[in-house]
């Protein structure tokens, strides 16, 4: 004899998911990488994450001695890409 | 137990996977031996353009490059010497400039000129003929057309890389 529960057959809810598949092919179709020599705005100044390299130094210097830890201030931004 | 229908989690995995490969550029580059994409583009202060064709029998350097690149920037009056080095008739320099705006090239170079053509690509046509990666990049070209040697980026080093292979070329 089978158990109840057996026959109960699962609800079928794979619409959400494939909504999100959907979604993420509708999303993506405009994404394109961005080519070496169309990074001239990227590399503009005001494009810099940390714009004054000495002045950065100087805030990770005190956020690293007041957090008690440091590393992490990392983060892909600007840049020309160069080299 | 629920009855909530769960997919397996390599269906979930799909939509991951094709996230990542959306990004995934073309690996493949212009390769030692490979033939030079042929182009023809107008010159910066000239009226006609220059073609690689026309330079057919002599060894070409050919540099893309653009003002906002630093190493860029840095190597092209390197390679102002570099041409000075070589009788004229037999190397040649060729730099493709991918700058979007003329002003920024005009600009850059009223400080820096150089004497040998800056050819102008602002669409990257060329460029991307030539399956350029990196800024900047360089190509060395044999009296065929045919690719020699390519370099990624610029190094000071380059240069007396640059000026050994066309030597030894030239013999």
């Amino acid at each position: 004899m089978k158990s109840a529960h057996c026959s109960v057959k699962p609800r079928l809810r794979a619409g959400p998911y494939f909504l999100m598949f959907a979604s993420s092919l509708i999303i993506l179709s405009a994404c394109a990488p961005v080519q070496p020599w169309e990074r001239g705005r990227l590399a503009q100044p005001q494009m810099a994450l940390d714009g004054d390299a000495l002045l950065w130094a100087m805030d990770e210097h005190v956020y690293s001695s007041k957090e008690a830890a440091s590393g992490g201030g990392g983060a892909a931004g600007g840049g020309c890409g160069c080299n | 137990m629920s009855n909530v229908y769960r997919p397996p989690a390599r269906i979930c995995l799909l939509p991951l996977l094709f996230i990542l490969f959306s990004f995934g550029g073309p690996v493949c580059a212009l390769e030692t031996g490979d033939p030079a994409p042929a182009f023809s583009l107008p010159r910066l202060g000239g009226d006609t353009p220059l073609a690689l064709a026309d330079l057919r029998g002599k060894l070409v350097y050919v540099d893309f490059w653009a003002s906002w690149c630093g190493p860029c920037r840095k190597s092209l009056p390197l390679y102002e010497e570099m041409q000075a080095s070589f009788p004229a008739n037999r190397f040649r320099i060729i730099a493709i400039n991918l700058d979007e705006d003329r002003e920024d090239v005009l600009h850059f170079l009223a400080s820096r000129p150089v004497s040998y053509p800056i050819l102008l690509d602002p669409e990257g046509v060329t460029a991307s003929q030539w399956q350029i990666r990196v800024m900047p990049s360089s190509f060395l070209l044999d009296t065929d057309g045919a690719i020699v040697k390519a370099w990624v980026g610029f190094e000071l080093s380059h240069i007396e890389e640059i000026k050994n292979e066309v030597r030894s070329l030239l013999r």
